[in-house]
C-alpha cells in the first residue's frame, strides 16, 4: 500500500465527514486524556515497565492497566473509523457536536469537578432530562425539524463498499494522527516545563510513531464493522443461493437465502423504519447498533478494570468507593428485577423490599451460628461458606416462592389490588422477622454471617473474602449483574416476555389471544422476586450482619423510583435509574447537608428558616416530585425502551398510512403501494 | 366480659374513624378506578391541621380545657370543619396537579403518580411537625356508666359524629343532583358525559368530599388518640383500604360496614395473649389485618356488600 493510496487522499465529501467526527471525538478523548487521568494511567503503565520504583502501579496492576489503556484507545480509534464510514452526511455537524457535548463531555466534566463517579453520573442524568426538554423547546421555537431519517435502505455495490472502507481507514488514520500530534505537543510542553520525567520521552516517541500506523488498521476494523451492516448488491440479487450454500452451515443457509432487504420488506412499516436506521450508511451513526458495540466495549473495559484505574482517576479512597459501588450493584439487580414486574408486565409491586429481606435472611439463617440455634445442628463455618454459591439460587428460589404465594391470590384480581397487597407485604415481612425473635434474633438481627469461599491455590489465585478488601465483592456483584442482565434480556425477548408486554398493554386483548393471564403474571412476579433474592443474599454476605430495622418499607418506593426514572421496561434505563437514585439517596443529599450545615454556604438558608429541615429529610419529597413529573412529562423515562419510544412518540403520519391501508385488501397491488416498506 | 364490652365500644369508635378514611378510598375508586395512595397521607395532614387549629383556638397541651362546655364543643366543631375544608382543598389541588393530566394515560401512570404524592405529603408532614410523635392536647373525657361498664364519653362522641357524617354522605349520594351525577360517572363516564354531566367537575367534587372526610377523620382521631406522626398514614391507610375491600370497594355503605368490622377486629386482637403469638396480639396487628385482606381477596374479592361486577372494558 503506497502512501498515495485513496484512503489518504480523501475526497471533499469525506473531508467534511472527517472534520465532523474528528472534532466530535477528539474533544472528549482529549478531556479524558489530558484534563483527567488518561495520560497519567498511560505514563504510569510505561513507568511500571521501565522504572517500577517511580510508578504508582504495582507489577500486577501494570499488566491490567496496560490491557485497559491499549484496548481503550484502540476502541476509540476504531470507533472513529466506523463513524466516518457509517455516516450518510445528512446531519449538521453542529447538531452532532452539541449532542456529544451533553452526552459525553459534560458527564466527564461533572465527574472531574465533583471527583465522584456516581454524583457526576447522576448529575448528568438530570442534565440529560433538562436537555431533552430544552432541545424540544428550542426546536419548536425555531420551527426546526431534524431531517427525516433515511427511510430507504441503500443497496451498496462493490465500488461503494470499497469507498466506505477507504473512508473508514481515513477516519482511523487521521483521528489517530491528530491525537498523536496533540499528545506530542502536550508532552513537549510538559517536558519543557520540567514536569515530565525524561525517561517518558521514549514512550512519547514510540507513541507518536505507533498511533498513525495503528490508526490505519483500527480504521479498517471500524470499517469492517460498518460493512457488516450494509445491504450489498449480490445479497439482494437472485443469485445469492449458491453463495450461501458454499458456506455450508445448514441452518444458516435458510437465513441467508432471504436477504436482509427481503426480511425488511416483511416487517411492519414502523418496524422496518426502526431497523433501517441501523443500516449503514445512516443518519445517526452515533446511535446505531454498530456504534453501540464500541460503547459496550468501552463500558465493559471501564467497569472490568475499574479497581485498577480508580486510584489514578480519583486518587486515594479507592476502597471506600469500590465498597459503595458494590452496594450500588445490588440496587442495580433490584432495579432489573423490579423492571420485570413493573416495566415488562405492568404490575405495580410496592413491597419489593420484602423479597429482598427474604433473600438476606435466607443466607443469614443458614450461613451463621443462628442455624445451630434453629436446628441444633452444629455446622462448620469453613464448609458452610462454600454453600454460599448454591444458596444464591436457593435463596432466590425461596424469594420467588414467596412471590408466587403472595401473587396467587391477588393476581386473579385487577392489578390495583396487587399494589396495595404488596404494599402491606413489604410492611409485614420486616415486622415478621422482628417479632419472631426466637428464630431471627429479633431487633438485634443476625451478625457474624459467613462470607463466601473460593478455592485457594496459594501463590496464583487466592481471594480474600473477609470484607476488608472490597474488590472480590465488586467482581462478584459484577458477575451477578451480568447474569441478571443476560437473563433479563433473554426473558424480554422470549415468548414469555412478549406475553408480559401484551398483558401490560391490554389484558383483555392478551387473554383473547390465548395468553393465560394468571400464570403469566405469576411468572413475572416470581421472576422479579427471584432477582430480589439474589440481591438479598449478596447483601447479607457482604455486610456480614443484618437487622430488621435496616429495611424500611419506604425502600420499595425508592426501588420503584429507580425503574420509573430510568424508563419502564428499558434495561439500560433502569441501570441508569439505579445509579441516579443511589447517588441522590446516599451521596448527593448527604453532601448537600454538609454544605447546608456550614453557615457561610448559601444553602444554609434552608435549615435556618425551615424547622426540621435537612436535605436527607426531604428525600421522599424529591422522589415524589420526580415520580409525578416523569409520569406527566416523560412517561418513557430517561432512556426509553425501543418499544415504548415507538408507542409514545408515534410519527403522526404513521397512523394515517395504516388507516388508509385498510381500504385495500392485503396482498393486492394497491395494498403494497400504500404500505411500502422502503 | 366487661373488658370485652368496653373493647367493643372502643372498637366501634376506632372503626368509625377507619370507615371515614375508607370512604375516601372507595369513592375515588368507584369513580376513576384509582387507588389513591395519597389518601391516607391526606388524613395525616388532617391530624396535623387539627393540632395547629386547636392551637389557634386556644386548646394546647400546655393549657388543656378543664371541662366540657358548650363553648369547647363549638370550637371543636369549627376545628373539624376547618380540617375538613383544608384537606378537601388539598385533595382538589392534588387531583388537579397529579391525576388530571394522566386521566387517559396507561393504568400504571396515575398509580405511580399517586405514590409520588404520598411521598411528598409524608415529607411535608415531616418538615411541618418533625419526625417524632406529635401529641394532641388532652381533652377532658368524663366516663359514662352504662350497665356494668364505664365508657369514655369520647367514644360515644366519635361514633355519633362519624355516623352523622356518613349519613350526610349517604344523603348526598342518593338524594341530591350531584350525588346522582357521581353515581352516573361511576357507572359509565362516557355515557354520563353524553347526558350532560360535567365529568371533570364531578371527579373534582369526589376528591373534595373524599379528602374532606379524611380531614374530618383526622380531627376525630385527635379526640380519641393521644398522638400522631408523619407516617401514620401508612398503617391507617392499609387498615382503611382493607376495610374498603372488606365492604366491597366502590361501595359506600360497604366501606362504612367494613370500617366498623375492621375496627372491632383490631381492638379484639389486643386480647390475644403472648402465648398465642409472641409479643402479644398488638405486635401482629398489621399482619393480621393484612391476612384478612388476603383472605377476602381469595374468597370473596367483591367484599361483603359488593356485587361481582364484570370488569369494565
Amino acid at each position: 500500500m503506497s502512501i498515495n493510496s485513496r484512503w489518504l487522499r480523501v475526497e471533499s465529501d469525506t473531508r467534511k465527514l472527517l472534520m465532523k467526527w474528528l472534532v466530535a471525538l477528539l474533544v472528549p478523548v482529549a478531556i479524558f486524556t489530558f484534563l483527567w487521568s488518561g495520560e497519567a494511567i498511560e505514563n504510569n503503565v510505561f513507568l511500571g515497565i521501565v522504572a517500577p520504583a517511580t510508578s504508582l502501579y504495582t507489577s500486577s496492576a501494570v499488566f491490567y492497566a496496560a490491557i485497559f489503556i491499549v484496548i481503550f484507545y484502540a476502541t476509540v480509534i476504531a470507533l472513529a473509523g466506523y463513524l466516518v464510514a457509517a455516516d450518510s452526511d445528512r446531519r449538521n455537524p453542529i447538531e452532532v457536536w452539541i449532542d456529544l457535548l451533553f452526552y459525553v463531555v459534560l458527564p466527564m466534566l461533572y465527574i472531574i469537578v465533583t471527583s465522584n463517579l456516581l454524583i457526576g453520573l447522576s448529575l448528568s442524568a438530570i442534565t440529560w432530562g433538562i436537555y431533552f426538554f430544552a432541545r424540544k423547546r428550542v426546536r419548536d421555537l425555531l420551527h426546526y425539524n431534524p431531517p427525516a431519517l433515511l427511510e430507504e435502505v441503500q443497496v451498496l455495490d462493490e465500488q461503494q463498499k470499497a469507498n466506505m472502507m477507504n473512508r473508514a481507514r481515513a477516519g482511523g488514520f487521521w483521528f489517530a494522527t491528530a491525537f498523536a500530534v496533540i499528545s506530542l505537543i502536550v508532552d513537549v510542553i510538559f517536558f519543557l516545563s520540567g514536569s515530565l520525567p525524561s525517561v517518558l520521552l521514549i514512550w512519547v516517541i514510540v507513541r507518536t510513531i505507533l498511533l498513525p500506523v495503528a490508526g490505519y488498521f483500527l480504521g479498517q476494523l471500524g470499517g469492517s464493522v460498518a460493512l457488516k451492516r450494509v445491504i450489498t448488491q449480490n445479497e439482494n440479487g437472485n443469485g445469492n443461493g449458491e453463495k450461501s450454500e458454499q458456506r455450508g452451515f445448514g441452518w444458516r443457509r435458510n437465513v441467508a437465502q432471504v436477504s436482509k432487504k427481503q426480511q425488511l420488506e416483511h416487517l411492519s412499516k414502523s418496524r422496518a423504519r426502526e431497523e433501517a436506521k441501523d443500516f449503514v450508511p445512516n443518519d445517526l451513526p452515533l446511535q446505531s447498533k454498530g456504534a453501540s458495540r464500541f460503547y459496550l466495549t468501552l463500558l465493559g473495559l471501564v467497569v472490568l478494570f475499574y479497581p485498577v484505574i480508580d486510584p489514578i482517576l480519583f486518587g486515594s479512597g479507592t476502597k471506600g468507593r469500590i465498597t459503595s459501588y458494590g452496594d450500588l450493584g445490588y440496587y442495580v439487580i433490584l432495579a432489573l428485577g423490579l423492571n420485570i414486574v413493573v416495566g415488562f408486565a405492568g404490575l405495580l409491586d410496592l413491597g419489593y423490599v420484602a423479597f429482598f429481606v427474604i433473600g438476606t435472611y435466607a443466607w443469614a439463617l443458614v450461613g451463621s451460628t443462628q442455624f445451630t440455634v434453629l436446628t441444633g445442628i452444629v455446622t462448620n463455618p469453613q464448609f458452610v461458606s462454600w454453600l454460599f454459591w448454591p444458596m444464591i439460587i436457593i435463596a432466590a428460589l425461596i424469594a420467588a416462592a414467596w412471590g408466587v404465594l403472595l401473587g396467587a391470590p391477588t393476581l386473579r384480581l385487577r392489578g390495583d389490588y396487587l399494589a396495595i397487597v404488596t404494599l402491606g407485604f413489604g410492611e409485614i415481612i420486616p415486622a415478621f422477622f422482628l417479632n419472631l425473635d426466637k428464630y431471627t434474633g429479633g431487633i438485634n438481627g443476625i451478625s457474624g454471617i459467613y462470607r463466601p469461599a473460593t478455592p485457594c491455590i496459594q501463590p496464583f489465585f487466592c481471594v480474600d473474602w473477609n470484607g476488608f478488601d472490597p474488590t472480590p465483592y465488586y467482581y462478584l456483584i459484577l458477575v451477578l449483574i451480568f447474569l441478571c442482565i443476560f437473563a433479563n434480556v433473554r426473558l424480554r425477548d422470549s415468548r414469555l416476555g412478549r406475553a408480559w408486554v401484551a398483558i401490560r398493554e391490554d389484558e383483555i386483548a392478551a387473554s383473547s389471544s390465548g395468553i393465560n393471564l394468571v400464570n403469566t403474571k405469576l411468572f413475572a412476579f416470581a421472576a422479579g422476586a427471584f432477582f430480589s433474592g439474589v440481591a438479598g443474599i449478596y447483601h447479607a454476605a457482604k455486610l456480614g450482619t443484618i437487622a430488621p430495622t435496616d429495611f424500611n418499607s419506604n425502600d420499595s418506593f425508592i426501588f420503584l423510583a429507580m425503574v420509573v426514572i430510568g424508563g419502564l421496561g428499558s434495561i439500560p434505563g433502569v441501570i441508569v435509574g439505579a445509579v441516579v437514585v443511589y447517588a441522590i439517596n446516599l451521596l448527593i443529599l448527604a453532601q448537600l447537608d454538609t454544605f447546608a450545615a456550614d453557615p457561610t454556604n448559601f444553602l444554609h438558608v434552608f435549615p435556618q428558616y425551615i424547622p426540621n429541615f435537612t436535605f436527607s429529610n426531604i428525600r421522599n419529597l424529591l422522589f415524589g416530585i420526580i415520580l409525578i413529573s416523569i409520569m406527566i412529562f416523560r412517561p418513557e423515562g430517561l432512556i426509553p425502551s425501543a418499544r415504548r419510544r415507538r408507542e409514545l412518540h408515534r410519527a403522526p403520519d404513521a397512523e394515517l398510512i395504516e388507516v388508509g391501508a385498510l381500504d385495500e385488501p392485503p396482498g393486492s397491488a394497491a395494498f403494497e403501494a400504500e404500505v411500502p416498506v422502503e | 366480659m366487661e373488658l370485652f364490652l368496653s373493647l367493643l365500644v372502643v372498637g366501634l369508635a376506632t372503626g368509625a374513624i377507619y370507615a371515614l378514611i375508607a370512604l375516601g378510598y372507595t369513592m375515588v375508586y368507584g369513580i376513576i378506578e384509582l387507588i389513591n395512595f395519597a389518601h391516607s397521607d391526606i388524613f395525616m395532614i388532617g391530624t396535623f391541621v387539627t393540632i395547629t387549629l386547636e392551637g389557634l383556638f386556644g386548646i394546647t397541651s400546655d393549657s388543656p380545657p378543664k371541662s366540657i362546655t358548650s363553648d369547647l364543643i363549638l370550637r371543636l366543631v369549627l376545628i373539624g370543619i376547618g380540617a375538613f375544608l383544608v384537606c378537601a382543598l388539598l385533595g382538589v389541588i392534588i387531583e388537579r396537579i397529579a391525576y388530571k393530566p394522566l386521566r387517559n394515560a396507561p393504568r400504571l401512570a396515575p398509580l405511580i403518580s399517586a405514590i409520588g404524592v404520598s411521598l411528598i405529603l409524608q415529607d411535608v408532614g415531616k418538615l411541618w411537625k418533625g419526625s417524632t410523635d406529635v401529641s394532641f392536647p388532652n381533652l377532658p373525657t368524663p366516663s359514662i356508666r352504662v350497665g356494668a361498664i364505664n365508657i369514655d364519653s369520647v367514644n360515644i362522641f366519635v361514633i355519633v359524629i362519624a355516623v352523622l357524617l356518613m349519613v350526610g354522605l349517604q344523603f348526598l349520594i342518593t338524594r341530591t343532583r350531584i350525588g346522582r351525577a357521581m353515581r352516573a360517572v361511576a357507572q359509565d363516564r362516557d355515557a354520563a358525559a353524553l347526558m350532560g354531566v360535567d365529568v371533570d367537575r364531578i371527579i373534582t367534587f369526589t376528591f373534595f368530599i373524599g379528602a374532606g372526610l379524611a380531614g374530618a377523620a383526622g380531627c376525630i382521631y385527635g379526640l380519641k388518640f393521644p398522638n400522631t406522626v408523619f407516617n401514620i398514614g401508612f398503617q391507617l391507610g392499609l387498615i382503611a383500604f382493607t376495610a374498603a375491600v372488606l365492604g366491597g370497594i366502590g361501595n359506600i355503605v360497604g366501606a362504612m360496614v367494613g370500617g366498623l368490622v375492621v375496627g372491632l377486629i383490631t381492638s379484639l386482637i389486643s386480647l390475644l395473649p403472648d402465648t398465642v403469638l409472641p409479643h402479644g396480639g398488638n405486635a401482629w396487628n398489621n399482619a393480621i389485618i393484612f391476612a384478612i385482606l388476603i383472605l377476602i381477596l381469595v374468597f370473596r374479592p367483591s367484599g361483603l356488600l359488593g356485587q361481582q361486577a364484570p370488569e369494565k372494558v
